[in-house]
């Protein structure tokens, strides 16, 4: 179909012509890590910090979108998830906030702090037993971030900090796959797996490591330096299809 | 419970209320003692949920459907479908994979995406298809494709939503599947 074909082309050269222009385009930053390893603490304090900077920021969290949010969360707690299920439906919620918050703030020229993205799953659902290259399709297409910080710490810290405060949910803890009823004992085996999968992730993806053991203020100066190092990288020329994608379905952008 | 794996029926189709009657009726007609039932779309009740909710949180694409719909599958094979197999009993699914990737197809979305995201289900003993356009009436929009057309983002650059139905129906015919009506 000849119409479609020029449409698909016009709206490929406008995601380019958008996104390749350092001054219009905005900027994605991911932050990663197993539970516990204090990237929450890290993402509100590079948020400030930004804002600080004249920054306009859009802050994005895990399994947070209105719509798909509310399907998770009843079948979370009845725990009647498997992990394929637990797979898709987190798959579902992070395409539905690509399209809906990701993509919109970065074509308005934004920059997105992603309290956890798409490694999240790849991490969790490997450790739940899926394959890798499985999982990595449901991301198709894929949105790479300009940076990925990830947080280090050992299985061990992650577990004291962890349930220092709480008791870890059934699903934090990997209790659909561990088959332990002690959610303690549970998350401290399964995190052992989340985390050796974050380790693999890191070398494969080239996430930047930030060593999560240091103090707070020593992890939040190495992330403003490591942040103003990498805010002059190129967009990547991967996230094309994502953006054409996206745009072939956004009124008023395509 | 039976050594012999059951018999993996399937029905696809873009009218929900084809393809569950015609589902049924495989179900009827299988022998008694190996008779293992229906499983329909939405047995997850994750399309029910998502048509509760507040329409500020926008409109789902394709892309998102599909994964649901994928959810939902893998919820009924794991609570419908591989259990009655073990049992060495026949089970009609009603809808099942070529419904999904038809509606992916139609909405323009790459086949291989689309295969890689179904890898998971077990592969059909038998393939049927229904022949009917998606019902008129919003009370007899019972299956997927007909739950998408309404409520898909709209896409300025895309198939119209009357398009992407016809389509769908283009892509449906499985090669090797039976034809079951036609309205």
């Amino acid at each position: 179909m000849p119409h479609q074909a020029v449409s698909g082309r016009q709206v490929l050269l406008r995601a380019r012509e958008r996104f390749v222009d350092p001054t219009r385009r905005g900027f994605l930053v991911a932050f990663e890590g197993p539970d516990g390893s204090g990237k929450t603490t890290q993402r509100k304090l590079f948020k400030k910090w930004l804002e600080s900077e004249g920054r306009s920021v859009v802050t994005t969290k895990w399994n947070s979108s209105d719509l798909i949010k509310p399907i998770i969360k009843t079948r979370k707690a009845v725990h009647a998830l498997s992990p394929h299920e637990f797979s898709l439906l987190h798959a579902a919620d992070f395409r539905h906030r690509v399209e809906h918050v990701i993509l919109p703030a970065l074509w308005d020229g934004k920059l997105v702090v992603a309290d956890r993205f798409l490694f999240t799953a790849l991490a969790r659902d490997v450790a739940r037993g899926l394959d890798l290259d499985w999982v990595l399709k449901l991301y198709q297409p894929l949105l790479w971030p300009d940076l990925v910080f990830y947080f280090s710490v050992s299985p061990d810290t992650s577990g004291r900090r962890v349930t220092a405060t709480r008791t870890p949910g059934f699903y934090e803890a990997g209790a659909d796959v561990t088959d332990v009823d002690d959610p303690v004992e549970s998350y401290h085996r399964f995190i052992k797996r989340v985390i050796r999968e974050y380790e693999s992730l890191a070398l494969i993806f080239n996430f930047i490591t930030v060593d999560a053991e240091r103090s707070i203020t020593e992890q939040h100066h190495q992330i403003r330096e490591l942040f103003r190092e990498g805010e002059r990288r190129p967009w990547s020329e991967w996230n094309i299809d994502a953006v054409s994608e996206w745009l072939s379905h956004s009124k008023g952008r395509a | 419970m039976s050594a012999e794996r059951g018999t993996l029926v399937v029905v696809d189709g873009v009218n929900g209320a084809a393809v569950r009657a015609a589902a049924r009726a495989e179900n009827a007609a299988a022998p008694g003692t190996r008779r293992g039932g229906v499983s329909v779309w939405d047995a997850s009740g994750v399309f029910e949920d998502l048509a509760l909710a507040d329409p500020g949180a926008g409109a789902p694409s394709a892309r998102t459907l599909l994964l649901l719909y994928a959810a939902d599958l893998a919820f009924r094979l794991r609570w419908e479908i591989r259990p009655t197999l073990a049992e060495g009993r026949t089970v009609v699914a009603a809808s099942y994979v070529a419904t999904a990737v038809a509606f992916g197809r139609a909405a323009g979305l790459p086949r291989a995406w689309l295969n890689d995201l179904f890898a998971f289900a077990v592969r059909p003993d038998k393939a049927h298809y229904v022949d009917a356009p998606p019902a008129r009436a919003v009370a007899d929009r019972s299956g997927f494709i007909e739950f998408a057309h309404d409520r898909l983002a709209a896409r300025p650059s895309g198939p119209t939503r009357r398009q992407l139905i016809d389509r769908a129906r283009t892509y449906m015919q499985p090669p090797g599947g039976r034809r079951l009506s036609r309205s």
